[in-house]
Order: C-alpha cells, then structure tokens, then sequence
C-alpha cells in the first residue's frame, strides 16, 4: 500500500512539472497575477448597471435563456425516441449499438465547436447557438435517459405484453409511466447546464449576452463589465435555484416520499458517478 | 357498485386538473415565444444540406494537419492545462469541501461563507473565467490554467461536497470522542472512507477539463483552440475541420480511459 502510494505522489509531481513546463510560466509572472487580477477586480467596483441597461444586456441575458430553452426542447425532444431504441430491454443489439455510438459520439464534440461549424451554415445569431445546444443536449440526454428506461421493472412491461399488448403499447403503458418523472427531471438539470454554456456561446458570435462581456472586457470598460457579470450572475443562481426545487418535486413526488437520499442518488447518476 | 355480469370494474379515469393544464399552456407559450425570438428555423434542417459552405470543408490537408506546429504542439499545451488545473484545483478543493460540509466544517461561518462564495464561483461559466484571466494577466496558456483552475475548484467542490455529507459520521465521532483535535479526526475518521469518491470525482473533472481546454483558445487562453480561431478566422475550413478530428478522437479516448478507471475505483 505504501509503495502504491509512493508511486502516485511521484506520478502526480512529474506530470505537474511536465505541465509547468509547457505553460511559459516564470516566477515573476506568478507572483505578478495575484496583483494584475486584483488591480482589474478593483477597478470592476462599482458596477455600471445603468450603462449596460442602456446598451440592452438585460435582453441579451433573457436572449441566453431563450437559446438554452430551445436547445433543451429541441434536444429533449430528439433524444426521447433515441433513447427508447438504444435501450437494451427493449431494442435488438443491431439497432441500440449504432444509437449507443451516435450518443457518444456527440458527447465528444463541445457545444462550442459545433458552433464553430455551424455559425458559417446559418449565420451569426441566436439561431447557431440554439442549433449547438440543441444537438450536444441530444448525447448527454439520451444516454441519462436511456440509463433510466433500462433500469425500470420489467414487469409492467410483460403485464402488456401478456395481454397481446404491441411494442408501442408497452412503451406507453409500462415504460412511460416509470421513466417520465427521472427524465423530465433531467431535462432541467441539463437546462441549467445549458443556460451557462448559452452564456458561453455568446463568446464566438452565437447570439445572447457573452458578446457583450467579451466587447466590455476587450474595451477594458471593466465597471460595464462586472455589471455584465453581475447581472448574469444572478440569472444563472435563480434558475439553478427554481429549477432544483422543481427538480425535487418532480423526483421525490414520483416516489411518494420526501427521502433527500433521492435527489442525491440522482445527482450521482446525473454526474455519472455512482455511489456504493 | 355492484358490477353486472359481462362488466368489468375499471378504476375511474384521473380528471385532468386545471393547474396541470395551466403549466402545459404557459410552458407551451413560453416555448413558442422563445423560438420565435431564437429565429427558429425549420428550413434550416434541409437547407443545410445543400449549403455550398460544405465544399469548403473539403478535402481536409492532412500533411498540414499532422505537421508537428501547427496541431501536435498546440495540443500538448492544451494537455498541459488541462492536467496542471485538474491537479491544482482539486488539491485546492479537498480543505474547500470540509469546510463546506455540515457533518466536517469547523465552525458555523466558515460553513455559510465557503458555500457562497463557491455558489457565485459555479455560477459563472468556464469561458468567462477565461476571458477575465486573459484581460487580467495576458493572453497565453497560464491564463487559461488559471480559469480551469477556478472552474475545477468550483465544480470538485461541489461534487466532493456532497460527498462528504453523505459518509458515515461513525468514525469521525469516535476519533473526536477521544479528545482528537479537528484536522487530524478528519483525517483519519472521514478520509480513508471518502478518498475513492475523490479520486472518481478528479477523474471526472479532468475529462470536463480536457473538454473545456480544447475551447479556451477561442477567447485567447491558449491550447488546440487558438489554432482553431485564427483558421476559422481565414475560412479555412478544411483545417478547421481536420483540427476537430483530432480533438474529436483525442477527447473520446481520454473520457473512455476515464471512464473505465472510475468504474475500477468505484
């Protein structure tokens, strides 16, 4: 046990110093960031919110709500039927593998990047953002949705069946009612996820409020600047927060209880990380 | 009721409430208005395949693409940021998390401050970190690893946290009950059993880490993403292409390593 640990205290501090190396870091740049980071925060007091209500940023903040919301929806909305067919108790191998790959394969692609594809395809705006969101959404709800369909009881599923019950029925008498509550709930943790990566999108020119800090910052306006992040701050925390009460509701009145061990349970399948 | 012969009894059909119907509606409306404002698009799903933009994706230059400089470099670097702020915010957020759970924090404030501060951390997005760091210390990767750190801090606490919460508090109370100080009962009464989840989380930042650090570049912060920008910037969108099948391939191992090794800890 203690060489295994040796080992991974010597493993840690090489690729520490491997990554130092690459970074062009020099000691007096990093005793300076501290200072240079403080001199900006100071001048970011106090925030100039009448300026950027001016300039619109309030509507651009509610513009980065709109894309998350349709992405979410159009996300939602695609990756239900998918992830009825990549389920293993329910779909043939031929069909739930090449879905199963679709999944991941998403996943792998940030929703920046997919909107680096597409903002020449459509154009700059809200509507490129909207398309990334709503297509990166599709990998990360289909595989929680699809992990939750194959975890139910089967035994609705042969109660319609027994009764001559087709395919379709079963899905929407056995299946639907006992994976609808979970999946709706993860609809809206991913809807606060994307609501910050909306913000993100802004960025590169795919509509909503992170131009206006990337035009502020760029400018060195700093006081508009923080008013920015201030203001998107405060939307970002009162979304999470309605949106988790919403959440618990949803997940702890399908099971008819108040058990706070659900909504953790939840988290750890929505982080992918189980607990023992 | 009685049921007559050749009836069956069925359970009487729920009413649908009014409250039910109002939320279905004001959703319904929400959603319309805010596509309308997006400029959803229909069209867009078939006119896209027709676009003449696609030709410029094509052919990729794959002798340009493997040359040492311009992808292999980049991305080592983009390595680098991901692996140092991994390293650094999470060592940072092991203290954070104690003190940020109600069953290991020392005293009451301590407990309130660090999950505020940590909210508003969360609360904003990676990128933005980034920005910020480059407007403050210059353009380069060491402004990107201090966003990811940030956000790695942010996130691992959060996670780890919760964590915490969830361990049996068995131990720790029978290291206090005899006479231990604070810092030494957690670690030998929450540590040991917490640690694997630790590990598992870290891993899972990491890949969130590789994820956000293939991007930084976009907004000036170093890695695979600054050759990304200055070639979209040209229109040379073969090379854009042919950078995002790296980055494509490169991110799918790495979260399939990471993924097999979490199942192992776990």
């Amino acid at each position: 046990m203690r060489e295994r640990r040796g080992a991974f205290a010597v493993i840690l501090i090489v690729a520490m110093v491997w990554s130092i190396s690459g970074l062009e870091v020099t000691l007096d740049r990093l005793l300076n960031a501290p200072g240079d980071a403080w001199a900006i925060l100071r001048q970011m007091v106090p925030p100039a919110f009448a300026q950027v209500h001016e300039r619109g940023a309030v509507g651009k903040i509610f513009e980065s709500v709109y894309i998350a919301w349709i992405g979410t929806v159009i996300g939602a909305l695609l990756s239900l039927p998918l992830a009825f067919l990549a389920a293993h108790n329910l779909s043939p191998v031929w069909i739930r593998g090449p879905i199963r790959q679709l999944f991941n394969a998403i996943r792998a692609v940030p929703e920046l990047i997919l909107a680096v594809i597409l903002i020449p395809i459509t154009g700059l705006g809200p509507w490129a953002g909207t398309l990334a969101i709503g297509i990166h959404s599709i990998g990360t709800l289909g595989k929680w949705a699809t992990e939750s369909i194959e975890s139910i009881d089967s035994g609705p599923i042969e109660a319609v069946e027994s009764t001559g019950g087709r395919w379709v029925s079963s899905i929407r008498w056995a299946v639907f009612p006992q994976v609808m509550s979970t999946i709706s709930s993860y609809w809206l943790f991913r809807f606060e996820i994307n609501v910050r990566a909306s913000a993100v999108l802004g960025m590169i020119g795919a509509g909503g409020v992170g131009s206006e800090l990337v035009s502020h910052l760029t400018f060195r306006d700093f006081p508009a600047a923080s008013a920015v992040l201030v203001l998107t701050i405060g939307v970002v925390l009162t979304i999470d927060t309605v949106s988790a009460a919403v959440r618990r509701r949803i997940i702890t009145g399908s099971v008819g209880s108040d058990d706070p061990s659900r909504s953790a349970e939840a988290m750890s399948d929505l982080t992918g990380i189980k607990h023992r | 009721m009685t049921p007559t012969p050749g009836q069956s009894i069925r359970p009487e059909r729920p009413r649908l409430r009014a409250r039910t119907v109002g939320i279905a509606a004001a959703l319904t409306a929400f959603t319309i208005f805010a596509a309308v404002r997006v400029g959803f698009d229909l069209s867009t799903f078939w006119e896209v395949w027709t676009n003449p933009l696609w030709e410029k994706f094509w052919p990729i230059p794959w002798e340009w693409v493997f040359d040492r400089e311009n992808v292999l470099q980049p991305f080592i670097e983009t390595f680098q940021i991901a692996v140092i702020s991994t390293i650094v915010g999470c060592g940072l957020a092991l203290p954070v998390s104690f003190a940020m759970s109600s069953l290991t924090t020392p005293n009451r404030p301590t407990y309130l401050v660090s999950r505020a501060v940590m909210n508003v951390v969360r609360a904003v997005p990676d990128l933005f970190w980034a920005k910020l760091m480059v407007t403050a210390i210059g353009i380069g990767a060491f402004a990107g690893s201090w966003a990811l750190t940030i956000f790695s801090l942010a996130v691992m606490v959060k996670l780890f946290s919760e964590t915490v919460d969830g361990a049996d508090p068995g131990p720790l109370e029978a290291a206090k009950s005899t006479g231990g100080r604070h810092t030494p009962s957690l670690r030998t009464g929450i540590l040991p059993t917490v640690f694997p989840d630790y590990v598992a989380h870290a891993l899972y930042v990491f890949e969130l880490n590789v994820r956000a650090s293939v991007v930084l570049g976009l907004v000036g912060a170093g890695g695979i993403g600054r050759v990304l920008e200055a070639q979209r910037q040209f229109f040379r969108f073969g090379r854009v292409l042919g950078v995002l099948v790296i980055i494509f391939v490169v991110v799918w191992v790495i979260e399939q390593v990471s993924v097999s090794l979490r199942k192992r800890l776990i």
